[in-house]
């Protein structure tokens, strides 16, 4: 019941702001967005903690159940959607971007924010396929609708390009889904777990599919082109909510359905995968160091970190999914913060080319410039903040992996992401060189404002987030050791 | 008394000194009272030690297969390096408060310097491989912020860059040379990983008594592969070269001259050079069976120490030529690490690391002084500096007396215990002991002729009374108790903290003479003159630039990468995303095909059906029959 009122709450107030309730003025249409949003993280803190779960028939026809329920897989990515929900509802009072009604804006975000939750929560791999769709169409209007003004050409393609792509994606994995379920005759998750008997050539197939269409959301190089522009054009909660929660269904729907479900054909492309993945960390930490645009940088890093997990999850042993599940919420935080920081600048500035040169934030906003420097030290993988352990365990993973998995293959992708930490190093410090620290500022130059107000307090939170787990990993990795260990175990 | 607290507080003084970072007397306070408070804690730890070591439980992390106990360690030898490293935060901090008494970012530097003290501490006394790259990573971010400190200065800004840059390079050996390490243990402890990869020496023994092969002992012993093993440590020991500015990325530490003084002091004396000395006596018993590491690390050292010295003697800023004698100074102690005898341990470069924290951040404190009173830190602007206080030239006297290495004061003491060690380790022929045994006997009296050149230029050359304006109490105090120590503080060998052979008197005189050597070749040109001026005025200008490393670092690594990430970045938007771009125009140009064919008139749009359909039977056709 908690597990059903979660889905609709967003859902709901989302669909009514859309359509019925769409030409209410900003404040009354934030308030809503925000208490909706509240009160949604209240329920998916209440599930996590009650265990909640839900299972009755849906369509018996096709034999998909209206099951919802929380592991430990699916319990830090549920917690973490619904503070990002939150934090990005809160954010409508630092920015609203034209283009549209408010109201429009604020309940795309909260059905964008109700499809993530039911992804994370569905035990029907039918049901996971609906809940991965319905986000689409409100972010394809966020990017589209409320995305950089300066460009219209820009953001209808960077829209298309994002729903086209991430459609095929799609369609590749509802033939996978189609497929397992199909030859396994069940389509609940937890009865796929471990192979559900089916042979080595369908598990093969039904892998290829699914890590293809998977491959595309979170991003896998080379199918990662339509991040930067969705990124570069989307408003910054799209931006954020992009960065922290949609590239995350991509990774945890790898977990629960080809490592999870058809492990044995997952192993045969696991080596593929881990190659892919490598060189994601090397080829966007490259990229990185001569791209211009701020925004798109950050995008870019994303491919960088997202490398790393993909390189975990290719790993097959028990630390590499441990080091998956913790770098995918480490990334969710740590982008989110870059994001909402970015974005601000953007709003600032109109623009954040780099070859522009500003003043030092160092110098003339010490607040956003600190904020910047922890992010950017998070995303090079600083330790005693988010992103340190999942690298870390991501490489020595790949070092010492499954033993079914070809060892040589997995160890030099291990030297190839550690390269691609070096390289993490550089392109952060590029950034601080250029964006935080600089010569004393011109008193007659327009100082950039400091951060103050709500984006502040939305500062605040992620930066504490990205200390706390950095400092303390175990508060992810206890939630997930005994899901983990079911998912490795059942092989 | 647990070690957590000692490493503990000085990280929870660098978060309240952020938050308080704004008011400059509050956050001095915080940060002087927790490093007083530490130094306290710290002593009464090294008191209460005593071996075997004690392990002090982390919280255990449990990363699927791998356990990661993050347990910190304390033994007598552990809680005299901590104890010593305080002591120089401590000075540091007391320093710092005048030094940067009118910098608007002190609040900052000072809570960085304790972020600083806390990973040096983590790194002295980890217990788990994952807690020193901790440690080891937050002092090269902590590097970073301190050399960038004045970050309005260009020169400032590039030196941090550079230092964070070079370190974190050399890392990705540290990193891949940790994980390997780990993996071979399936768990980061230090006990488990020393014993998964110790070679299993009794049971060998045994086996090849009773008549087996070598190869078979090994395999019934099942003792680690020892070619993996030297790969690995060859690993570490590459993250260790880095972060210690040893050939080949000695360039970074002359450069981040450009931090405020107080932050040479610290990094160079007692933290982050000095921490790969610690980390590889850590790992001691296996680095001793590893000829291939101890060759890799002796050849570099062994360059590093001669280079070092000598490029230190020939600058013309003494600033940087103190720079060049730590590069110069960590070789010897990671020379104590490298050549000795399996049996001796590596405590007499633990115990030159102890020496050389404490007159190395004396002489940058005193530098620090006399660069304010004379307003620069060249040479040329530096005669006479040290008669702007009297402690200055007590100070400049004991500094570098102890880094020349004379008998009897630390430095000299030290220096005597890794010479005789290094020549053990000679003498037992496996390993790089002779190589390494000449390079220090060089390196020994190099160093006496550039300590020479230093105290002749600050001291004895006179000029008008410098001065510095006021300095307080508190500093003039610091300084004559590091003057103190680093005369006296030898006397720590009497605790037993260090493990150290007695030594005969031979390595006095030994010592005494290459000292002897070195102090005469300085003053061939008389005591007016700059040495440097005399003996190597065409090498001071080539120095000066490092011999053009910098240039090197460029042209070999940084505009590859640059060039190497362009051509990515081309090939992202032009060869991976053209495919996507293709797609597109592809699928439009299907539907325009598409509508054509409708559009088109009856008889063509037939004969294209026919045609197609002729075309499909026909290879149906074919596929069937064959």
């Amino acid at each position: 019941m908690v597990v059903s009122l979660l889905l609709a709450l967003p859902a709901a107030a989302g669909l009514w702001l859309v359509s019925g309730g769409r030409a209410l003025g900003v404040r009354p249409a934030r308030l809503l967005t925000a208490v909706t949003a509240a009160l949604t993280l209240g329920l998916a803190v209440a599930v996590v903690v009650l265990g909640a779960e839900v299972d009755r028939p849906w369509l018996p026809e096709l034999g998909v159940r209206w099951s919802f329920g929380v592991d430990g897989v699916s319990t830090p990515l549920l917690l973490l959607t619904a503070g990002i929900g939150l934090l990005v509802a809160l954010h409508a009072w630092v920015e609203v971007p034209a283009g549209g009604s408010p109201a429009t804006f604020l309940g795309c975000l909260l059905v964008v924010e109700a499809g993530a939750l039911a992804t994370f929560a569905a035990r029907d791999a039918v049901l996971f396929l609906v809940a991965f769709e319905v986000v689409l169409v409100p972010m394809w209007v966020l990017v589209g609708r409320y995305g950089d003004p300066h460009d219209p050409r820009a953001r209808t393609e960077a829209a298309q390009r994002f729903v086209l792509y991430t459609a095929v994606g799609s369609t590749t994995m509802l033939l996978g889904i189609l497929l397992l379920v199909a030859s396994a005759g069940t389509a609940d998750l937890r009865a796929l777990a471990g192979g559900a008997g089916l042979g080595t050539g369908v598990q093969l197939g039904v892998a290829v599919l699914l890590v293809v269409g998977l491959a595309v959301k979170v991003p896998v190089v080379p199918l990662h082109t339509w991040l930067p522009p969705a990124h570069t054009t989307a408003p910054t909660a799209g931006s954020v909510l992009l960065a922290a929660v949609l590239l995350k269904m991509g990774t945890y729907g790898l977990v629960r359905l080809p490592v999870a479900s058809v492990p044995e054909g997952f192993g045969v492309l696991a080596p593929g995968f881990a190659v892919a993945g490598a060189v994601g960390v090397v080829w966007g930490g490259l990229v990185c160091l001569v791209e211009r645009d701020l925004k798109r940088l950050v995008a870019y890093s994303s491919v960088a970190h997202m490398g790393f997990v993909v390189l975990a999850l290719a790993a097959g042993s028990q630390t590499g999914l441990q080091a998956a599940l913790y770098g995918n919420v480490a990334h969710g935080v740590v982008s989110a913060l870059l994001f909402v920081l970015v974005g601000g600048l953007k709003h600032r500035w109109g623009d954040v080319d780099l070859a522009v040169p500003r003043p030092a934030l160092r110098e003339t906003s010490p607040r956003l410039g600190f904020v910047l420097v922890l992010g950017l030290a998070a995303s090079l993988g600083l330790p005693g903040l988010a992103g340190f352990w999942g690298e870390v365990l991501a490489v020595y993973a790949a070092w010492a992996p499954a033993d079914d998995r070809p060892r040589v293959v997995l160890v030099v992708c291990a030297v190839v992401a550690a390269v691609g930490a070096a390289l993490a190093a550089a392109y952060s410090l590029r950034v601080a060189g250029i964006v935080w620290v600089g010569d004393r500022p011109d008193p007659d130059v327009a100082r950039t404002p400091d951060t103050s107000g709500m984006e502040r307090w939305i500062l605040a939170a992620l930066a504490l987030a990205v200390v706390v787990l950095g400092v303390a990993p175990m508060l992810v990795m206890s939630v997930t050791a005994d899901a983990v260990a079911g998912v490795v175990g059942a092989r | 008394m647990t070690p957590w607290l000692v490493v503990g507080l000085p990280a929870l003084a660098a978060v309240l000194g952020v938050a308080v970072r704004r008011d400059d007397r509050l956050a001095g306070a915080v940060a002087v009272g927790a490093a007083a408070v530490t130094l306290l804690l710290a002593g009464i730890a090294w008191g209460l030690a005593g071996r075997p070591t004690t392990v002090s439980p982390g919280p255990r992390l449990r990363a699927g297969e791998l356990l990661v106990p993050l347990d910190l360690l304390s033994d007598p030898t552990r809680a005299a390096l901590a104890t010593v490293v305080v002591l120089v935060a401590l000075a540091v901090q007391v320093y710092s408060t005048w030094y940067l008494a009118t910098d608007d970012r002190y609040g900052q530097f000072a809570a960085t310097v304790s972020l600083f003290t806390s990973a040096m501490l983590l790194v002295v006394h980890s217990g788990d491989l994952l807690l020193t790259v901790v440690g080891w990573e937050v002092m090269g971010w902590c590097s970073y912020l301190l050399v960038g400190h004045w970050s309005r200065r260009p020169s400032a800004r590039r030196a941090a860059l550079k230092a964070f840059l070079v370190t974190r390079v050399a890392d990705i050996g540290f990193v891949l040379g940790v994980v390997g390490l780990a993996a071979g243990a399936g768990t980061t402890s230090l006990a488990a990983v020393l014993a998964a990869w110790d070679r299993p020496d009794a049971c060998v023994d045994a086996a090849l008594a009773d008549g087996s092969t070598v190869g078979a002992a090994l395999t019934a012993c099942e003792a680690p592969d020892a070619r993996v093993r030297a790969l690995l440590l060859v690993l570490l020991v590459i993250g260790v070269l880095g972060k210690s500015a040893q050939v080949p990325f000695q360039d970074w530490l002359a450069d981040a001259m450009e931090g405020p003084t107080p932050a040479s002091a610290l990094i160079h004396a007692a933290t982050m050079v000095a921490a790969g000395t610690v980390v590889l006596a850590s790992v001691y018993p296996v680095f001793a069976d590893s000829p291939t590491a101890r060759w890799f690390l002796g050849l570099a050292v062994s360059v590093t120490m001669l280079l070092g010295a000598l490029l230190a003697f020939a600058q013309s800023d003494l600033k940087r030529m103190l720079a060049w004698s730590t590069v110069s100074q960590v070789a010897v102690m990671l020379a104590g690490v490298a050549a000795a005898p399996a049996e001796a341990g590596p405590d007499a470069g633990l115990f030159h690391l102890w020496a050389h924290a404490l007159f190395k951040s004396l002489l940058f404190l005193a530098v620090g002084w006399a660069a304010l009173a004379a307003g620069g830190t060249l040479a040329v602007a530096l005669r006479g500096a040290a008669g702007a206080a009297p402690v200055l030239r007590v100070a400049f006297a004991a500094g570098f007396l102890s880094l020349a290495g004379v008998p009897l004061v630390v430095g000299g003491q030290s220096k005597e215990h890794v010479l005789a060690t290094v020549w053990d380790g000679a003498v037992a022929v496996d390993g790089p002991g002779l190589l390494v045994l000449v390079a220090l006997v060089l390196t020994s009296a190099v160093t006496a002729a550039y300590s020479t050149r230093g105290y002749l230029v600050l001291t004895v050359h006179t000029r008008q009374r410098p001065s510095a304006g006021r300095v307080p109490v508190a500093v003039t105090v610091v300084l004559w108790l590091l003057v103190g120590l680093s005369v006296l503080g030898g006397l720590v060998v009497v605790t037993g903290a260090f493990r150290l052979a007695p030594i005969s008197l031979l390595w006095l005189l030994l010592t005494t003479l290459v000292v002897g050597v070195g102090v005469a070749v300085a003053l061939r040109g008389g005591l007016d003159r700059d040495p440097a001026d005399v003996l190597a005025r065409r090498l001071v200008p080539v120095a000066d630039r490092g011999l053009g490393a910098d240039a090197l670092y460029r042209r070999l690594v940084a505009r590859p990468v640059l060039r190497l990430a362009r051509v990515v970045a081309f090939v992202d938007t032009e060869v991976v995303d053209a495919y996507v771009r293709g797609s597109a125009v592809a699928t439009r140009a299907t539907g325009w095909a598409g509508e054509r064919l409708h559009r088109g008139e009856r008889p063509s749009a037939g004969v294209g059906l026919v045609l197609g359909a002729v075309v499909v039977l026909g290879g149906l056709g074919v596929v069937l029959w064959s």
